[in-house]
């Protein structure tokens, strides 16, 4: 996929009677069941529901770390069911994803940590330094660049984390639970800079399991309960 | 890009630590042994080609022939034949005076020459295998002027035998060090595999190309093989230096070879070679399981 084809994509995310069934044996588990939904270029939209609703599941659909049992599942114009494994590469190259567990590689330092996402991408050497650099200032943690994941906040961790999902200028954000670690502050902290990177011009695709936040973002709301997409407002 | 997975081997092959350096030996233990018995084996071809080009047959005639050029030119039409010289019976005296060199003076006492006259035959290639050479020995019994045949060329490829023996033995223990090595490099990428895993995970979720994720893996192997293969030659050379003047006279004295060679330059790249590409292959056994997962 050329990045012009990116751009181009109006619709982010559309899923289309998406079901999937995890078989455990004999034992066939419904994680997601008839979902439908879009997103346009530009779209903060909240996922959320209770633990088990799915959440996990439908955004692992969308960095295609899994496939659907039915349906269609398209990001950025691309369908997921047919795309092979250097395609995947290339569609996971202009996302950006976080977790709860940032994920840090713990024996890096935090520089290291972002400028590994660009080298292992490829990006020239003359401009990692400088790229690592706009995305730490962009989550406020300049500062803390030479230290160690051991050495950070919980909350420092997850903003080290949304450096590395959007150093490389992602179209689209996929949030799952970032802030469901932190405590009040530190989680208005990482959601000022996923708002700030949506004013950037990054869709995003924010998953949580606390109501209230979904409900302080006053954004589009989808609401999945037991696999199921119950509401979809905002 | 390259520099940097390079680096990310290397870091890895710190990771292995313990297992990486077991592998590194035994791909040491296995190239040694296969060079050293390579040194040896070659050292001995060239002996037995050195004999092979100096095997002559020597036909005892019955009487001087009258018509000796008729005799030698029938006999160098032979294709097992590379070429024959008459040795008369005063060339024959002359021969033995020189060889027997101070003692000379007892072939002076001798009332008549008792030597017989000769035709001295160098065996072509084809004749110079052991049935070609037996049947150029039968033939030449079959020739009227014939008093008696000598000659022969089973020492020599006696000595052939155990050269394709040394270089067998080689190639044995050789590949049997080699296939713990490969199984070695296979168990420390292993462990690589699982310290890497968290930067493995990172690498898929960011787009990383595949060749970009499996090539510090595959690197770090080949970096075992080649560091196994450049001390293996280190301590054959070392090994040579040091055993070279003390084998040298003993050969000499056995088959004939005037120095022990070490190895040649291509010998010496193709094992480095080889180094390379056992820990290669154990890279790639390691990571053989992951392959089958395709993108995630």
């Amino acid at each position: 996929m050329t990045p012009a084809a990116i751009i181009d994509a109006v619709v982010m995310i559309e899923l289309h009677r998406v079901c999937k069934v995890y078989h455990v044996g004999p034992v066939s588990i419904p994680a997601l069941s008839d979902v439908s939904f879009s997103l346009a270029k530009g779209e903060f939209a909240v996922l959320t529901g209770p633990s088990g609703a799915g959440k996990t599941t439908l955004l692992r659909l969308l960095y295609r770390d899994d496939v659907p049992s039915e349906g269609e599942v398209h990001v950025l114009g691309q369908d997921l069911r047919t795309l092979g494994g250097r395609r995947v590469a290339a569609l996971r190259r202009s996302l950006g994803v976080v977790f709860q567990d940032a994920k840090l590689l713990p024996g890096r330092t935090v520089y290291e940590n972002i400028a590994f996402v660009l080298r292992v991408t490829g990006t020239p050497r003359r401009q990692i330094t400088a790229r690592a650099f706009d995305a730490l200032r962009a989550v406020g943690l300049s500062a803390r660049a030479q230290a160690y994941p051991a050495q950070l906040s919980q909350g420092e961790a997850q903003r080290a984390a949304l450096a590395r999902a959007i150093v490389r200028k992602p179209a689209l954000l996929l949030a799952d639970e970032p802030t469901g670690n932190l405590d009040g502050d530190m989680a208005a902290e990482v959601l000022d800079v996923i708002k700030d990177v949506w004013q950037g011009g990054t869709t995003v695709l924010f998953a949580t399991h606390q109501a209230p936040l979904a409900a302080e973002l006053g954004r589009r709301t989808l609401t999945l309960l037991g696999g199921r997409l119950v509401k979809d407002e905002g | 890009m390259f520099g940097f997975l390079l680096g990310e081997a290397l870091r890895d092959l710190r990771r292995a630590g313990r297992v990486a350096v077991s592998a590194v030996v035994l791909i040491t233990l296995s190239l040694a042994a296969l060079g050293g018995f390579w040194m040896l084996s070659a050292n001995l071809g060239r002996a037995v080609s050195q004999w092979r080009d100096r095997v002559r047959i020597i036909v005892y005639l019955k009487r001087d022939p009258a018509d000796v050029e008729g005799v030698l030119r029938r006999v160098r039409e032979w294709p097992e034949v590379a070429s024959a010289a008459f040795v008369g019976r005063a060339e024959a005296l002359s021969s033995l005076k020189r060889v027997l060199g101070k003692d000379a003076g007892i072939v002076d006492q001798l009332a008549a020459n008792p030597l017989q006259s000769s035709i001295e035959v160098r065996p072509s290639a084809a004749g110079a295998t052991p049935e070609g050479a037996r049947a150029l020995i039968e033939r030449l019994a079959t020739l009227p002027e014939t008093e008696e045949v000598s000659g022969g060329i089973e020492w020599v490829e006696r000595l052939a035998q155990w050269q394709r023996l040394l270089a067998m033995v080689g190639l044995g223990v050789g590949s049997l060090l080699a296939l713990a090595a490969i199984l070695t490099v296979t168990t420390s990428t292993t462990l690589v595999l699982h310290a890497r895993r968290h930067e493995t995970e990172i690498m898929r979720l960011v787009g990383a190309p595949e060749v970009a994720i499996r090539l510090p893996l595959l690197l770090q192997g080949m970096i075992q093989g080649l560091l196994g293969a450049l001390i293996a030659m280190g301590l054959l050379a070392a090994a040579y230096r040091a055993a070279a003047p003390w084998f040298a006279p003993l050969l000499e004295r056995l088959v004939g070879l005037p120095e022990v060679a070490f190895l040649a330059a291509p010998a010496v790249v193709a094992l480095i070679a080889a180094g390379a590409v056992l820990g290669a292959l154990g890279g790639l056994l390691a990571l053989r399981p992951a392959g089958h997962g395709g993108a995630r």
